[in-house]
């Protein structure tokens, strides 16, 4: 009952002031728009590479046409020497340039193989390592078809000679993404990880903002004095409307975006809404811990911050520092993505994703502790009423006061 | 003049001890640019993927499949834990995540190989991450062009062609890569760059924005500005804060972005003298960038870490660094010149990481100073509206207070 009232109180308290699930809402629509429209090609194209043609006859120009016409990459200029090059590499002009020696076409007419020099920069990790992909298979190409011609005129056959220039191949399956749509990778996690993200601060937030506008004592009236309803029924709107979300964001990704999903859509509405509420049972934990509001916040904005690097989406959790890969279970993220590789990538089904679930019900304990540390507060508070009201003021406000004084505002006037 | 300077001195002072009284902005200001650098570049260190699991079902049993398994057992990327009599047992692994990628050699690898033709490996990868797949295909590829390079050499030795001949003959153009500016193509050298100077855009930004949101609470925001300078003289207290911030803000953008990377041993190719004059224009475009979004948007202290934090994901995206900037369609591209975090992680990279002099950065530079030019008039704009809206509501508020009083007054005295 008192979970009802509270549940109650705080729906009319964002039906009031809805100002800021209605920012974070556009927050969270602006994200996925702007992810969705960026990755929208799968994988970055028309990315820049440079040639320095130090040979100048019709074959290396041969090779920046093929070079140009090789889908993903075009050829932003070609340059007289290296260090012209080089400087557009800084200037971020190009990602890579291959260096086309001088007299290369003499070399291969005389069988003496000329040296072609790939420069790749790898600042920029994926705009790198993709242009060195096409640029490494058009020089391998290149190669082939020179070996091609000449044992064409020794008159071997054409299997003879893709068995002699190419006696091993790699046959390469994706599993999970087989379009390799750097898109797919990226908005799976990212988004469902945004949404936890502002469920921790939103929880956080509502604390915070009962214990700066000194309305604590409301708050747990409607809960009947009991700490614990409190929390559960201040959760439960943001559970609602953020576990909304989340779902109408995967529906939109797998169903309508075409995003590689396997399994079963009942694990997966499972894994969410545990996400969503594990989550805010980690910040609910933290705002009532600190009893400072700002303070609560921040810590509540630095615990959860580190959840992106810690889901391991982009860098495999298991290959960071035992210490941190130990750390990245304290994150609900980190459950729901390994929860979500389980379902949507390899189709297992409940079996594997059990430990998971458990883990992140091991959440919920949470609420409690942070009960009993409301009730802790409260008790210290009653304590101090007595005492505090001989006290002088605190230094800060002192200082607050002194900064007032020395700038009288025209509110004054 | 000394009047100019004696204001902008009385400004920067009462600004100092805003910072130095309010706990939340020492956090934000001093713990988080210096916890958050250390912790990320410690999470990082292991740049790359080392040993991944992987499985081999090896199906052809012959001498040069072993030769391949052993090979691939030897690079560093990749470690052979399973060796499988079935697919089906390889696949139970896979789907068990103890190993990230299979190699399968189907039956007939030993006879195409032995019928001169070309033999092929199926190799299955994790895309769970793409760091799996990288390290799966960066293994497999170099222990295939030696494999290839070995086969051939046989092969062009059996058709009857001299050792030399057939060196060519394998060989005709010789490929040479040379990675540069981040030679292990390690993550944490790609990644922590970007993300130092952006932590120190987004501590900057928030804690400003913080103080205008504590000012505004506490309805001192008038305020800034001490009674003398109040309707003109906005400017004078915009230096003077400005001053604050750089004075805070230098000796944690030289540990940020010249002692860290060192320490970590980052990519750093950069002179000091450069990077600094660089970060000048950037932390007063942030400043005066977060002193028009603090007091046109931010009504409470605590709202900011709400509203502004997780925009950081989609800073760093669009600083191009992940996504490159000639791929962006054109909207976000121009969108992405709002923020002064992208022409600060775009310069900052290609001076620190790339060793680009300044005349590299010159698209850069200038946009930033653009920035500062463009958000100081704005950030004057919204104090100056801020005062006004606040003195018309304080003065309407004094209107009402009067008439109720003086009709209370009125009937006061009639009765």
């Amino acid at each position: 009952m008192g979970v009802i009232r509270v549940t109650h109180r705080e729906m009319r308290k964002i039906l009031l002031e809805p100002r800021y699930l209605i920012i974070l809402f556009a927050g969270i629509v602006f994200s996925f728009i702007f992810f969705a429209t960026i990755t929208k090609e799968g994988q970055p194209t028309r990315l820049s590479v440079g040639v320095v043609d130090m040979d100048g006859t019709f074959l290396s120009r041969r090779m920046c046409h093929e070079i140009n016409a090789t889908q993903g990459v075009t050829v932003h200029a070609v340059y007289n020497n290296h260090s012209e090059a080089r400087k557009a590499m800084q200037r971020g002009e190009i990602f890579a340039f291959y260096e086309i020696p001088q007299g290369t076409y003499n070399d291969l007419l005389q069988f003496r193989a000329p040296h072609f020099v790939l420069y790749v920069n790898s600042a920029y990790m994926l705009a790198g390592t993709l242009s060195y992909k096409q640029l490494a298979t058009m020089g391998m190409l290149a190669g082939g078809a020179v070996q091609r011609e000449v044992l064409r005129k020794k008159g071997y056959g054409e299997e003879q000679i893709m068995g002699l220039i190419q006696p091993i191949e790699f046959d390469t399956r994706t599993i999970g993404n087989p379009w390799i749509n750097y898109g797919d990778y990226l908005m799976t996690t990212l988004i469902p990880a945004l949404i936890a993200f502002l469920a921790i601060m939103h929880t956080a937030y509502s604390i915070a903002r009962e214990r700066q506008k000194k309305t604590m004592k409301s708050w747990f009236r409607h809960a009947e004095g009991n700490k614990l309803y409190a929390l559960i029924g201040k959760m439960l709107p943001y559970t609602a409307w953020y576990t909304f979300l989340c779902l109408v964001a995967n529906l939109i990704m797998f169903g309508f975006m075409g995003f590689n999903f396997e399994g079963s859509w009942l694990l997966m509405m499972v894994n969410t809404i545990l996400l969503i509420s594990a989550s805010q049972c980690a910040g609910a934990f933290i705002a009532s811990c600190v009893p400072e509001p700002p303070l609560s916040m921040g810590v509540s904005a630095i615990y959860s911050a580190i959840s992106f690097s810690l889901s391991g989406f982009s860098f495999p959790v298991d290959s960071m520092p035992t210490i941190i890969y130990g750390a990245s279970w304290i994150y609900p993220i980190r459950h729901y993505f390994l929860n979500f590789c389980d379902i949507a990538i390899f189709d297992n089904g409940f079996a594997y994703c059990w430990p998971r679930f458990c883990a992140m019900m091991l959440f919920f304990l949470l609420p409690i502790f942070g009960a009993y540390m409301l009730d802790w507060q409260e008790r210290k508070q009653k304590k101090n009423v007595e005492p505090s009201n001989t006290n002088p003021p605190s230094t800060r406000k002192d200082t607050v006061l002194s900064v007032d004084k020395l700038e009288p505002t025209t509110d004054a006037v | 003049m000394i009047k100019y300077l004696h204001d902008i001195w009385t400004v920067l002072s009462i600004e100092v001890r805003r910072v130095f009284s309010d706990s939340m902005v020492l956090v934000i200001f001093f713990l988080a640019p210096i916890v958050y650098p250390l912790l990320f570049s410690f999470i990082y260190s292991n740049e790359n993927v080392e040993n991944l699991p992987v499985a081999v079902v090896d199906e052809a049993v012959c001498a040069e499949s072993k030769r391949f398994i052993h090979k691939l057992d030897a690079t560093p990327e990749l470690s052979v834990v399973y060796r499988c009599h079935s697919m089906e047992e390889a696949q139970r692994l896979f789907k068990n995540h103890e190993v990230r990628s299979i190699f399968y050699f189907p039956k007939d690898f030993s006879t195409r190989l032995a019928s001169l033709e070309t033999a092929r490996v199926v190799v299955f990868g994790d895309m769970s991450s793409f760091y799996y797949y990288k390290a799966a295909l960066t293994g497999g590829n170099s222990v295939l062009i030696d494999e290839m390079h070995t086969i051939e050499m046989e092969r062009f030795e059996a058709a009857g062609l001299g050792t030399e001949e057939a060196t060519i003959q394998m060989q005709p153009v010789v490929l040479e890569n040379t990675t540069l500016f981040n030679p292990s193509g390690g993550y944490g050298s790609f990644f922590l760059p970007g993300l130092l100077m952006l932590v120190i855009h987004q501590t900057l930004f928030l804690g400003i924005c913080i103080l205008c949101g504590d000012a505004n609470e506490n309805r001192r925001s008038l305020s800034y500005i001490p009674a003398h300078l109040r309707t003109r003289s906005i400017y004078r207290v915009l230096i003077g804060r400005s001053l604050c911030y750089i004075l805070i803000y230098i000796p944690l953008t030289l540990l940020d972005l010249w002692f860290i990377p060192r320490w970590f041993h980052l990519p750093q190719l950069g002179n000091l003298y450069t990077i600094l004059m660089f970060l000048l224009p950037f932390i007063l475009a942030v400043v005066f960038f977060a002193m028009t979004v603090g007091h046109l948007l931010v009504r409470q202290k605590i709202s900011p870490m709400l509203c502004f934090v997780f925009f950081s994901v989609i800073l760093y995206f669009l600083t191009g660094m992940v996504w490159p900037q000639s791929s962006m369609p054109r909207f976000w591209l121009y969108f992405s010149y709002l923020f002064p975090s992208t022409p600060g992680v775009q310069g900052f990279v290609k001076l620190s990481s790339m060793g680009a002099g300044m005349s590299s950065v010159n698209h850069e530079y200038l946009i930033l100073w653009l920035q500062v030019g463009i958000y100081f008039l704005t950030s004057c704009l919204s104090i100056y509206l801020q005062n006004f809206m606040r003195h018309r509501r304080s003065n309407s508020i004094h209107k009402i207070r009067k008439t109720i009083i003086a009709t209370a007054l009125d009937n006061n005295s009639k009765q």
